[in-house]
């Protein structure tokens, strides 16, 4: 063997990180990192001379290991010496590797997913050590993904490991209650990780897709252990599936953004569809109903309309009124307008926004003055239309928004 | 065919304070060094590998003044065969990670008798 996976360091970095912190405790996620980072550095050098050996994965495990109980062998040494008393040996067990069971391997890796998702560190942080614990991408490359700067991307991960080393959290330790009361949490993150590549007002490249695809193989994790396979999880990854089939449609030839209605629907991935529908079918096992369902239901419906016009919107509709109902917002009440005016014409959207007293963000944002001059142009109310349509081309977020939008909201 | 020494040369200033690659990077270069290997194969005698730690053998009496050990300037070596020494300094070169900021390569024929 010696065609490894397209994606086989990043992974195995993910996997080796979660397996070792297990081990030596997340506390010291910073000499396990530097530990697999030397494993895998060791397999690009020698690999190619010798051969691929035959378990790559425990290969890489031994060497991080290794190294690792190595590092902290020498760092217990010198603590020791500092204060005076003779060095008994290492605090570390290195016996052989685990054997590589697949759970095992997905139990250390949620175990992780997990430790990310500790309460006491902000999400925004959160976000940014998954990247970069579980998905292998270094800093440099999350800041690219992210639209941070380097400088910032940084700071996040220094203080989620700074908290994670406060905490001296024994992976292994936590229970299946404290694991099931962070499944929530673990899940949102999959949620931002996945819209973060899926942001329409960001030109989408193959860097972005990628994001899409990590939060995918992430969430499937999630969804093989017993603790987080639940009906939420699997309308999750149904509603991932659905936007990851039309996101090879949603820009033309030259970067530019492709509304909803002007996407050749031919351009839709079949095979992603198919399975975001087996994923939505098993999410209707439970009692429960999530934001996750909704979105998906709506996503679905889009997915299996033969064209815009054939769109039952009627259901759209009514999978809005639920997801406002699970997961208040007045941005799924401005989509339900949007969805609304659709199926019963724009006076009836109007009516459903007149009701409603957006927050400052939405007032202030593209899409609210967007939405409100569209309706207002096609119940020929000239002037109001004008109006919005004014704000909506001021505050679009970025020049292909600023298109998309131009063509969409054109005068009369 | 001659055989030719490529010793890896540690050159100051540059080079040692890289960043690290990332996994993605790691990936790539693993590629790129598969496929240097796969069109050479028949050029590459040993790839050899880094060097570790040495010691030196000396006479007695030992000699005068600093020793400089070669390690200090080499980093690793392999051995090629090309018909000569300008096609092996052309393998050697395209050996990816090895001709960077920092690091070169001397290549160096093995004599062989007759």
């Amino acid at each position: 063997m010696s065609e490894l996976d397209t994606q086989f360091f990043r992974h195995e970095y993910g996997r080796l990180v979660a397996m070792l912190s297990r081990r030596v405790g997340v506390h010291r996620l910073e000499q396990v990192e530097d530990a697999v980072q030397e494993a895998l550095t060791t397999a690009v050098e020698t690999w190619p001379k010798s051969s691929v050996p035959e378990n790559p994965s425990a290969w890489l495990y031994r060497v991080a290991l290794n190294q690792l109980t190595g590092g902290l062998r020498l760092q217990t040494r010198r603590q020791k010496l500092a204060e005076h008393h003779d060095f008994t040996g290492g605090e570390v067990a290195t016996d052989v590797p685990h054997a590589f069971l697949a759970a095992d391997v997905r139990d250390d890796l949620l175990r992780m997913l997990f430790a990310c998702c500790d309460p006491a560190i902000p999400v925004e942080s959160q976000l940014v050590l998954a990247l970069k614990v579980l998905c292998g991408f270094d800093v440099r490359e999350i800041a690219e993904r992210l639209f941070l700067t380097e400088a910032n991307v940084y700071k996040r991960v220094a203080r989620a490991r700074s908290r994670l080393a406060e905490a001296e959290i024994e992976l292994g330790e936590i229970t299946p209650e404290e694991l099931r009361a962070r499944v929530p949490a673990v899940q949102s993150i999959l949620y931002v990780l996945f819209t973060e590549g899926h942001l329409s007002s960001h030109v989408e490249g193959p860097i972005r897709l990628e994001l899409c695809d990590e939060a995918i193989r992430l969430a499937r994790e999630l969804a093989e252990h017993p603790i987080s396979a639940t009906p939420e999880t699997f309308a999750l990854i149904a509603l991932m599936h659905f936007h990851r089939a039309r996101m090879p449609s949603r820009q033309d030839g030259s970067g530019g953004l492709l509304l909803l209605e002007e996407q050749d629907r031919a351009l839709w991935d079949q095979s992603q569809i198919q399975d975001g529908l087996s994923w939505l079918a098993r999410s209707a096992g439970g009692e429960a109903f999530s934001r996750y369902h909704a979105e998906a239901g709506i996503a679905a419906e889009h997915c299996m309309a033969a064209s815009f016009a054939a769109t039952r919107w009627d259901r759209i509709v009514e999978c809005y009124e639920l997801l406002d109902r699970v997961a208040p917002s007045a941005l799924h009440t401005l989509n339900r307008a949007v969805a609304l005016a659709q199926s019963q014409g724009p006076n009836a959207g109007l009516a459903l926004l007149a009701g409603l007293e957006p927050p400052s963000w939405l007032l202030g944002s593209y899409l609210w003055a967007a939405v409100l001059c569209d309706l207002h142009r096609r119940a020929n109310h000239r002037e109001l239309a004008e109006q919005h349509r004014i704000v909506a081309l001021d505050t679009a977020p970025s020049p292909v928004v600023r298109a998309a939008l131009e063509r969409r909201l054109h005068g009369q | 065919m001659p055989k030719f020494l490529c010793l890896q040369r540690s050159f100051p200033g540059g080079g040692q304070q890289a960043e690290k690659p990332s996994p993605a990077q790691m990936q790539a270069m693993y590629e790129k060094f598969n496929q240097w290997r796969d069109k050479f194969r028949d050029n590459l005698v040993d790839l050899g590998g880094r060097l570790g730690v040495g010691s030196i053998a000396l006479p007695e009496p030992p000699p005068d003044g600093p020793l400089v050990e070669v390690k200090e300037l080499v980093g690793g070596y392999m051995v090629v065969a090309a018909p000569s020494l300008d096609e092996a300094l052309q393998i050697a070169r395209g050996c990816p990670g090895l001709v960077r900021p920092g690091s070169g390569v001397e290549v160096i024929e093995i004599k062989t008798p007759g």
